[in-house]
């Protein structure tokens, strides 16, 4: 009688576990998570994804290893169409940078989209400066939109891609201020410093963390900091729109998402645990050490957030001439 | 002096157990990554870096400066014996070093690259100690008029490499520079001759073409005959194996070439080791007794490129630690590891951290000398390679040219673009259309357009700023002499030849 | 002296017409853009030389053509066969990659340069297959962890 009794509840219980619907074992990864970045090894996003994987495994907040796949190629084009391609796998996750939303919009070949994607959490905005020569005569960017104002095309800024949020930037103090100066792409970052140090262009957009060094050696000086408020460390830097210059800030996101069609309780799991990790120390104190801000941000303010950005995106770009494809 | 002290203080920190032991990891690990093609000094370091957070940074960084010259001992060895490069730097050891392979010299031709390697890498070693500050501020100086003038003189090697046929070569040259013009322009974000394909968005990678045209074309060509498969002479006797004193003595002004071009392209940010091989292999052609000599097999057509490859890691340390400015691929991911052992790269980094600077640098003095002593007795080791019977080998070449070009970024489009520059390099050799002017064109292709269109925007369309300022056209007015150069060798041949037929 | 061979002309004809698809490519991008040139620039020139080269030899050559016979080193039809054979069976083992992994593809590949393009035992080429197929497992895959394509059956 006991045993059957027993055996009665047991058969309940598992009844209980498996038949009511909406009743799931809670997901955990159960082998290594690979997290797809865009670079080459050693490029912006696959350094930033070897520091967090490293970190969260040192938290021990994910049970499996995180492993970084660098999938670079097209901007971004390459890594999210791997992502795209392994639908409904729990156990990929992409680093997603700015270029994921501006690429699609320029090239032909990228034809899978932010919105195709699952995002889970944005983790950090990049602030950026605006830096010139130490014996330059810009003291602050008002000089400069001076200068250009009064010299059309004659002053020069170094930077990336045309799509970058450096000639963005560009793009929409031009706008605002009605001046005009020649943007110098350079493929690469050393030699944009190294054709503003001598001398070829006369001003660059850069990370704060970039100048730190050079100005701290009396190479260069900050003339206005991109943020809403000033940065930290750089406390007696204006501002540009303490300067009069009202534009929006471009940001530079970072974050984490994941292939198409994911389940709800998984992209849970994921926010959980990035939530978790963005009140981590060690996570505090590489926000400080890099000069991020912390820019966490999940759920449908995400979803809002690319959605701002890509529109923003497409009005800046369009202006700018550049061939919107999609 | 202050060096001396500095020295005194640079070699304690080298020639500690530890430093000694990583140093030696790291020479050894970056010889094999040269060795085989496909594995690259920069993921080598960054698979590395997590391994490094338990070290002493210093350590780190001499175990990673190892890995990064030790890769250029090792390139050579694959393009002298195989006729693949083993790495991009190496192409232009393939053209001289497989031929004398060919001769049964494949001996005295490592042997020389690993000589080469070591009297340049001195030098590097050198130039970082002393003149690194005032050579950093001077590579300021170079913008981009002076970059392009310094591509159009590579450009102007064309001359130098294009064996009998000028038109040929001029067509290869161009069909290079289309090539790399392959994919998204940079000033516009607009992809070109892409054809839909997203692989082909960041271009063609440089290291399948020269794989394809090299390897690959030479494989198809000795399958062409039975008899003709086996060519290879093997070298008999220690003699044999390694360089003569003639070839020393052949190969004194390449030393000299391949240490200052090496070192000075690669202060040049961007510029990298493979146009230092290039055009240190053109100068020495240019200035050699017997230029036409080069391509069928000439000691110091080893020399010169495998010096330069060496040197130029020398160089572009040099912006980096003076100025924390990443001058190429690998010197990236040593400023981000800089950064993750906390160090705080830029113009202050040797003052505040001399332990760092100093130590480097006479750990790199003696991750010379150990490669040295690896390589040299590592000589008649591999060139043993050649007695593999060729229906050995030539598979063999097939897959490591596979993998080569798999490994770039784990795609088969690229194995699939190995294919079809294979048969155009069989086709090229079969009719007399020289590889080497074509992989120049690609290599500065790239940088030459950049260049000139980034000084038009610079001077707004104005094409003066090429040619007004001193250091370009210096540099433009020597590329215009280099031209000229074979010209006046063949005006010579032609009133020789006229005299002596009594047409004049 | 360059273009005599039929093989020269060959080329030079096709060459040509490359170049004209070049010149063809790139009047479809922008000529110049924001400030300079644009990227239909360089490749424009570049397709026009390519031709005009191309054109000119070829032109050339058939003028000289015109005053001697061809060129009597010829290309030989069966030294042509087997190097684009060669090439052939190496695109199929490329195919077979995905397939089948690289360790079977290049042993297949072995097997078939050593059978019939050097008329040996089908021994000596499954040894040799074997022994390529085994040692670039052993170095690539196991000591060196460089990913290779692999086959449904992991290697």
């Amino acid at each position: 009688m006991k045993l059957k009794n027993f055996a009665l509840a047991v058969a309940l219980l598992l009844a209980w576990f498996l038949g009511i619907p909406g009743q799931a074992w809670p997901f955990g990864p159960t082998k290594p998570v690979e997290v797809v970045v865009h670079t080459g090894p050693g490029g912006g996003s696959d350094l930033f994804a070897r520091a967090i994987s490293e970190m969260i495994g040192k938290e021990k907040l994910v049970p499996q290893r995180l492993q970084v796949v660098n999938k670079s190629g097209g901007g971004s084009a390459v890594a999210m169409a791997y992502l795209a391609e392994k639908k409904g796998d729990t156990h990929t996750l992409g680093f997603f940078t700015g270029v994921w939303v501006t690429n699609p919009l320029t090239s032909k070949e990228a034809s899978v989209t932010v919105k195709d994607l699952t995002p889970i959490a944005r983790l950090v905005l990049e602030p950026a400066v605006v830096a010139v020569k130490a014996d330059s005569p810009y003291k602050s960017m008002k000089d400069f939109v001076e200068a250009a104002k009064k010299n059309p095309g004659q002053l020069r800024q170094s930077g990336g891609s045309v799509t970058g949020r450096d000639n963005l930037t560009r793009l929409v103090i031009e706008k605002a201020t009605g001046a005009k100066w020649v943007f110098v792409s350079f493929p690469g970052g050393g030699e944009r410093i190294a054709n503003l140090l001598g001398g070829h262009v006369q001003m660059m957009v850069m990370e704060p963390q970039e100048a730190g060094e050079h100005i701290k050696a009396g190479n260069l000086r900050v003339i206005a900091s991109l943020t809403e408020s000033r940065l930290p460390s750089f406390s007696n830097v204006p501002t540009i729109k303490e300067q009069g210059i009202d534009v929006p800030v471009i940001p530079q996101a970072r974050g984490l998402l994941a292939p198409p069609g994911v389940s709800g309780d998984v992209v849970k799991y994921w926010e959980g645990v990035i939530g978790r990790f963005a009140k981590t120390p060690a996570w505090k104190k590489y926000l400080n050490d890099n000069q991020f801000e912390d820019g966490f941000l999940t759920g449908g303010s995400l979803n809002k957030f690319f959605d701002d950005l890509g529109l923003q995106m497409r009005d800046v770009l369009k202006e700018a001439g550049v061939k919107i494809v999609r | 002096m202050d060096a001396i002290n500095n020295l005194v203080l640079g070699f304690s920190i080298a020639l500690s157990a530890a430093n000694l032991f990583w140093c030696f990891v790291g020479v050894f690990l970056g010889t094999i990554v040269g060795v085989l093609p496909g594995l690259g000094p920069p993921a080598t370091i960054a698979l590395l870096l997590p391994l490094t957070f338990k070290m002493d940074p210093t350590t780190a960084m001499i175990m990673m400066a190892g890995i990064y010259y030790g890769a250029k001992y090792g390139g050579s060895t694959t393009s002298i014996l195989l006729n693949v490069p083993g790495e991009s730097a190496s192409v232009v050891t393939c053209l001289d070093g497989y031929q004398l392979a060919r001769q049964g010299r494949a001996g005295p031709a490592l042997g020389i690259a690993a000589i080469a390697s070591f009297v340049a890498g001195s030098f590097g070693v050198l130039g970082l100690m002393f003149m690194a500050p005032p050579v950093a501020r001077f590579a300021l100086r170079f913008g981009p008029p002076e970059y392009f003038a310094l591509m159009v003189v590579g450009l102007a090697m064309v001359v130098f490499l294009t064996g009998r046929s000028m038109v040929k070569g001029v067509l290869a040259t161009l069909v290079g520079l289309w090539l790399a013009g392959v994919g998204t322009d940079v000033f516009t974000a607009q992809s070109r001759f892409t054809f839909g394909h997203m692989e082909l968005l960041d271009g063609i990678d440089f290291i399948v073409v020269s794989i394809g045209l090299f390897a690959i074309g030479e494989v198809l060509i000795n399958l062409e005959s039975r008899t003709g498969a086996q060519i290879f002479k093997v070298p008999r006797g220690l003699r044999n194996l390694l360089p003569t004193l003639k070839d020393l003595k052949d190969s004194r002004f390449a030393f000299v070439n391949g240490s200052v071009v090496g070192f000075f392209i690669g202060v040049l940010p961007g510029a990298g080791s493979t146009i230092a091989s290039f055009l240190s292999y053109g100068l020495e052609k240019a200035f050699s007794r017997n230029p036409e000599m080069f391509g069928a097999g000439v000691i110091e057509g080893v020399a010169a490129p495998e010096g330069a490859n060496n040197s130029e890691t020398g160089g572009a340390l040099v912006p980096l630690l003076t100025l924390g400015i990443p001058g190429s691929a690998t010197t990236a991911i040593l400023l981000a590891a800089l950064h993750l052992w906390g160090f705080r790269p830029g113009p202050l980094l040797i003052q505040e951290n001399p332990n760092l600077f100093w130590g480097l640098v006479a750990s790199m003095y003696v991750g010379n000398v150990m490669l040295l002593v690896l390589n040299l007795p590592l000589v008649p080791v591999f060139a043993q390679i050649l007695k593999v019977p060729y229906f050995v080998l030539y598979p063999a070449i097939f897959g490591i040219s596979i993998i080569g070009a798999y490994s770039i970024s784990n795609s088969l489009f690229d194995v699939w673009m190995l294919g079809i520059f294979g048969l155009l390099g069989y086709f090229m050799r079969k009719l007399d259309y020289p590889a080497a002017p074509l992989v120049l064109g690609m290599v500065l292709g790239k940088r030459l357009e950049l260049a000139l269109r980034q000084s038009l925007m610079m001077s707004q369309g104005r094409l003066s700023i090429l040619v007004g300022r001193p250091l370009s056209a210096a540099m433009l007015l020597f590329a215009v002499v280099l031209l000229f150069m074979p010209m006046l060798g063949r005006v010579r041949a032609w009133r020789t030849r006229a005299i002596e037929q009594e047409l004049l | 002296m360059s273009f005599e061979h039929r093989g020269d002309q060959l080329s030079g004809i096709i060459l040509s017409g490359f170049g004209i698809l070049v010149i063809s490519e790139a009047t479809a991008l922008p000529y110049v853009s924001e400030f300079g040139p644009g990227p239909g620039f360089l490749p424009l020139w570049i397709g026009i030389g390519i031709t005009a080269c191309s054109l000119a030899a070829l032109v050339v050559s058939f003028f000289r053509a015109g005053k001697r016979s061809l060129d009597s080193s010829e290309l030989s039809r069966i030294e042509i066969i087997r190097g684009v054979g060669s090439w052939a069976a190496f695109v199929v083992s490329i195919a077979l990659l995905p397939l089948i992994g690289f360790g079977l593809s290049l042993g297949l590949l072995s097997v078939f340069l050593i059978i019939a393009l050097d008329r040996r035992s089908p021994w000596v080429a499954l040894g040799v297959a074997l022994f390529l197929a085994l040692g670039f497992h052993l170095v690539f895959n196991l000591a060196l962890g460089v990913s290779l394509p692999v086959g449904p059956l992991g290697f």
